[in-house]
């Protein structure tokens, strides 16, 4: 079993320091890891992230983060970055880490993922090179996840975004900003490659708890949302692993059809 | 208010996501009787004071209500078993 804590959109600014360290001091008792989904600062500004490095430095078990919109926007994103790697925090962006937790190798990818939509109410890239940019960006970080993914050489896998993938945990939000919430193109890299758990953030006034189309957990952990200093997953093998059924599901039913 | 309010509402937004006192995306407006009404949950008693700071500059001389409750953070709830 690997026991992991997750956490999103703490938006640290300068007047955040001890605001979570209590809690964040005694994580190592509960959790193997902890992930955070993005968000990490309010307006992506480097010192921001030296508050968050700094209140980070009590615990006692391997971080690892991937990006949010909110640390892009000072555009200092590389050394917001630098700044978190360099007080031992494992930042992801289309890539890869392997943790070797006792005795077990928990493969994480990390992106932002972006928006675009969910199937049936989304963006295309087609028009305007704006528009193109804006899907064709969410289409190569889906594809670096699938690639990352299909690579790990892991016992448990975990795909680590801010933007979510599923419309299940972002439920609650405003119908008309779906689109800038997430992208059904994250959800299909990670079923098409598989994964255990996905951890994300970005809504606020979403839902816990979703699932991919393929049965894969979906979790949103973001702060405002969940009210708690973070959430622990308990990832546990089981013995035979669960087949995508609902999509060969899907599949026989149109056989059927044809045939009848 | 010489401004149409659903500019207005805009146009608050827009600073709320883009001053560093706020940064938020999610402040809900309400314009009502001349009156600017702000609901939704801060981080902070810091953060709360900072939307109707940027409220009074955006708009100078408008009465802010302002129902903005910040929220408490708690300990982590009992594990969730997941089957990998």
């Amino acid at each position: 079993m690997l026991r992991i804590a997750a956490i999103a959109d703490v938006h640290f600014s300068e007047d955040s320091s001890g605001s979570l360290r209590a809690y964040w001091s005694q994580l190592h008792t509960l959790a193997d890891v902890l992930l955070i989904g993005g968000d990490l600062t309010t307006h992506g500004e480097v010192g921001q992230a030296a508050v968050l490095a700094q209140e980070l430095e009590v615990v006692q078990v391997p971080v690892v983060a991937v990006l949010g919109n909110h640390d892009y926007h000072a555009d200092q994103a590389d050394q917001v970055r630098r700044e978190l790697e360099h007080r031992s925090v494992i930042v992801l962006e289309g890539e890869s880490i392997t943790l070797s937790i006792n005795g077990k190798r928990l493969g994480v990818v990390g992106t932002k993922g972006f928006g675009g939509g969910f199937a049936g109410a989304c963006g295309t890239a087609f028009g305007e090179p704006e528009m193109k940019a804006f899907i064709r960006h969410t289409e190569r970080l889906a594809a670096q996840m699938e690639d990352g993914l299909r690579a790990l050489n892991a016992d448990y896998r975990v795909a680590l975004l801010h933007y979510s993938p599923i419309k299940d945990t972002i439920s609650g939000e405003r119908l008309e900003i779906y689109p800038f919430l997430g992208s059904f193109l994250l959800a299909e890299a990670i079923d098409q490659a598989g994964a255990d758990l996905v951890i994300h953030g970005h809504a606020h006034h979403g839902q816990e708890k979703g699932v991919t189309a393929c049965g894969v957990p979906v979790r949103n952990v973001a702060l405002p949302m969940l009210k708690r200093a973070y959430a622990v997953y308990n990832l546990e093998k089981r013995e035979e692993q669960q087949e995508c059924q609902g999509v060969e599901e899907i599949a026989n039913r149109g056989t059927e059809k044809q045939g009848s | 208010m010489n401004v149409d309010y659903q500019y207005l509402v805009g146009k608050l937004q827009n600073a709320f996501a883009t001053d560093p006192r706020v940064s938020m995306l999610d402040v809900k407006v309400m314009v009502c009787g001349g009156k600017i009404h702000l609901t939704g949950q801060v981080a902070s008693e810091e953060r709360r004071r900072a939307v109707a700071e940027v409220v009074s500059e955006v708009i100078p001389d408008v009465e802010v209500r302002n129902e903005l409750t910040v929220f408490e953070v708690t300990q982590p709830a009992h594990p969730e078993v997941i089957s990998a």
